[in-house]
C-alpha cells in the first residue's frame, strides 16, 4: 500500500472544505436502525444543549428530528434491498443561528410523482390550512399504502414553519434518491431561497463523496475531548461485528481524535477546540477511519519521517520502538508525538496512510488513514 | 500510614482506591484525558510517598476498561514505582482484563515482559 497517497486522500479536504463552507455538523450515511435513530438524537440533543439558549427552537429542532429519523426508517424498506446502494442519509447543520436538517433515501420511480405533488401542495397551504389537510388526511388515510407518508410530511412542514425543500437524484430506470431539507425555524423567516439551493446542492455534492468512497460517518470539528467524549459515545451503537473488533475500532479512534486535539494546528487559537473533520467508512466489515486537521508547517516533516519510520518497520521492531517510547519520559511534557502513531500502526496491523496538502503560507492539511483488519 | 487516596471515575478517568489500610490498591475504569500526566500526577506523588513505607504484601489491581497511550506512559510510571517497592517488599499485579479484549491483554503481558514483577492475568 502506497502511504503518501496524497490523490486518494484528497477528497478529505474537498470534504473538509465543503462541509466548512456550511457549517455541517454530522453526516450519517447508511442503514437507519433503531439504534442508529436513538444515538443521533442523542448527539444531536447533546449539540442543541450546548449551542441553543432558546428552549422553545431546541424543542422544534428536535421534534423535526424525530420526525425526519422516522420518516427514513419508515421508507428504507420501501425499496428492494438487491439494490447495492440502499443508504439513507442525515445531515444537520448549522448556518447564521438557524438550523438545516437534510435526509435522504431512496425511492421508486413511479411515487415521485406523488411525492411532489404532496410538497407542492403542502407548500401552497398556509398556517391554517395546513391544519385542516392533516386532518383530512389523517381522517381519509388512503393517500399512502404506508398510512404515514403524507401526515410526515405534513408534520414537519408545520413544526418546522417553513417550506420543505426537495431534490431527486435519479439513480437508475427504477430508482431515485430523495433529498428532503427542512429548516426549523420560530418565526417563519426564512432565509433567502438562493442559499437553501446552494446548500441542498452542496450537500448532494458530498453526499456522492461519501457513496464514492464508502463513508458511513462524517463529523466535523471543531474538536476538543468534550465533543470527543461524544462522538466515541454515539459510535458505539453505529458499529457492526464483535466485541473484540470493536474494542479495537475504539482504541483507533480514540487515538486518532486525541491527535487531533492535540496536535491540530488553529489559527484561531481563542478557541480551546481545532477545526478538523473525523471520518468512518465501512465496506463488508473492514472499518477505514480518516482524520483531517491542520498542523503547522514546521513540524510536517518531522512527523512525514515518523510516519515513513513507523510503515517502514517490522511488527517486531515497532513493538520495540513502541517498549522505547512508552518508558521515555523526557519527551513526556512536549506535545511531540509519542506512542499514538506506533500504536495505530501495531493495532490496525496495517501501514498507515496519510497525505499533507499545503493550504497557507504557515499550515498544512493533514489527513491520516488507518484500516482495520478483522480479526 | 500514607492516608488514603480515592478518586471517583469520570467518563474519561479512571477510579483509583489506594487504601493500605485495607490492603486495596485499585485502578479501574477508562483513562483517556486529554492531560494524561496532570491527571497522573497525585497518583505518582501518592505511590512514591507510600514506596518509602510500604505495607509487606502489596497487591496491585488494574481493571481497566480502556486506556489510551498517554495513559499508558503514566502506568508504566506507576509500575517502576511498584517495581522498586518490590525489591524489597511483596508486590503482586492483577492486571484484569475482559476476555474479548484481546488488546487489554496484550498491554498487560507489554508492561510484564518488560518490567519485574510478578503479574497475574485475570481474565472475566
Amino acid at each position: 500500500m502506497q502511504s503518501d497517497n496524497t490523490d486518494f486522500l484528497r477528497f478529505v479536504f474537498i470534504l473538509f472544505k465543503a462541509m466548512q463552507k456550511d457549517n455541517l455538523g454530522y453526516v450519517y450515511r447508511g442503514r437507519f436502525t433503531q439504534e442508529i435513530t436513538d444515538n443521533i438524537l442523542a448527539l444531536t440533543e447533546n449539540k442543541l444543549e450546548k449551542e441553543e439558549q432558546s428552549s422553545k427552537i431546541k424543542k422544534r429542532v428536535y421534534s423535526i428530528l424525530v420526525e425526519c429519523l422516522q420518516n427514513i426508517t419508515r421508507h428504507q424498506n420501501d425499496i428492494k434491498d438487491d439494490l447495492p446502494d440502499n443508504n439513507g442519509l442525515f445531515v444537520i447543520q448549522k448556518h447564521d443561528d438557524k438550523y438545516f436538517i437534510t435526509t435522504g433515501n431512496m425511492v421508486m420511480n413511479n411515487n415521485i410523482d406523488y411525492i411532489k405533488k404532496l410538497i407542492e401542495t403542502i407548500n401552497s397551504l398556509e398556517k391554517e390550512d395546513l391544519k385542516n389537510y392533516y386532518k383530512i388526511v389523517l381522517e381519509g388515510g388512503s393517500l399512502s399504502s404506508k398510512g404515514g407518508a403524507g401526515l410526515g410530511l405534513i408534520d414537519m412542514a408545520r413544526k418546522s414553519g417553513n417550506k420543505l425543500h426537495y431534490h431527486f437524484s435519479r439513480i437508475n430506470k427504477d430508482s431515485s434518491f430523495f433529498y428532503l431539507h427542512t429548516i426549523p425555524s420560530l418565526e417563519g423567516i426564512e432565509g433567502s431561497l438562493e442559499h437553501k439551493e446552494e446548500s441542498l446542492n452542496n450537500i448532494i455534492n458530498i453526499h456522492n463523496t461519501l457513496n464514492k468512497e464508502n463513508i458511513l460517518l462524517v463529523s466535523n470539528g471543531p474538536f476538543n475531548q468534550e465533543s470527543l467524549m461524544i462522538l466515541l459515545g454515539s459510535l458505539e451503537g453505529q458499529m457492526k461485528g464483535t466485541i473484540s473488533h470493536k474494542k479495537k475500532v475504539f482504541y483507533i479512534v480514540v487515538e486518532m481524535l486525541q491527535n487531533i486535539v492535540k496536535h491540530g494546528y488553529t489559527l484561531d487559537s481563542s478557541h480551546n477546540s481545532v477545526p478538523g473533520v473525523f471520518i468512518i467508512g465501512e465496506n463488508k466489515g473492514l472499518y477505514t477511519i480518516i482524520t483531517g486537521n491542520y498542523v503547522d508547517i514546521n513540524k510536517t516533516k518531522a512527523l512525514k519521517k515518523k510516519l515513513e519510520n513507523v510503515n517502514s518497520l517490522s511488527m517486531e521492531k515497532l513493538d520495540e520502538y513502541f517498549n522505547k517510547c512508552l518508558f521515555n519520559f523526557e519527551s513526556d511534557s512536549s506535545k511531540k508525538a509519542g506512542l499514538g502513531i506506533i500504536d495505530l500502526r501495531i493495532k490496525s496491523g496495517n501501514p498507515l496512510s496519510y497525505s499533507f496538502i499545503k493550504t497557507a503560507q504557515d499550515s498544512v492539511f493533514f489527513s491520516l488513514q488507518t484500516v482495520i483488519t478483522t480479526v | 500510614m500514607t492516608e488514603t487516596l480515592i478518586i471517583e471515575a469520570k467518563e474519561d478517568t479512571p477510579k483509583i482506591v489506594f487504601d493500605p489500610a485495607n490492603r486495596l490498591f485499585q485502578i479501574s475504569a477508562s483513562s483517556l484525558p486529554e492531560n494524561a500526566i496532570g491527571f497522573y500526577e497525585p497518583v505518582i506523588k501518592w505511590l512514591n510517598d507510600y514506596s518509602v513505607n510500604p505495607i509487606d504484601l502489596t497487591v496491585f489491581d488494574f481493571s481497566f476498561e480502556y486506556f489510551n497511550t498517554a495513559s499508558a506512559k503514566q502506568i508504566a510510571k506507576i509500575l517502576l514505582i511498584l517495581e522498586n517497592i518490590a525489591k524489597e517488599h511483596e508486590v503482586v499485579i492483577n492486571w484484569h482484563y475482559k476476555k474479548e479484549d484481546s488488546d487489554m491483554l496484550s498491554s498487560g503481558s507489554r508492561f510484564s515482559k518488560l518490567i519485574d514483577l510478578n503479574f497475574n492475568f485475570v481474565g472475566y
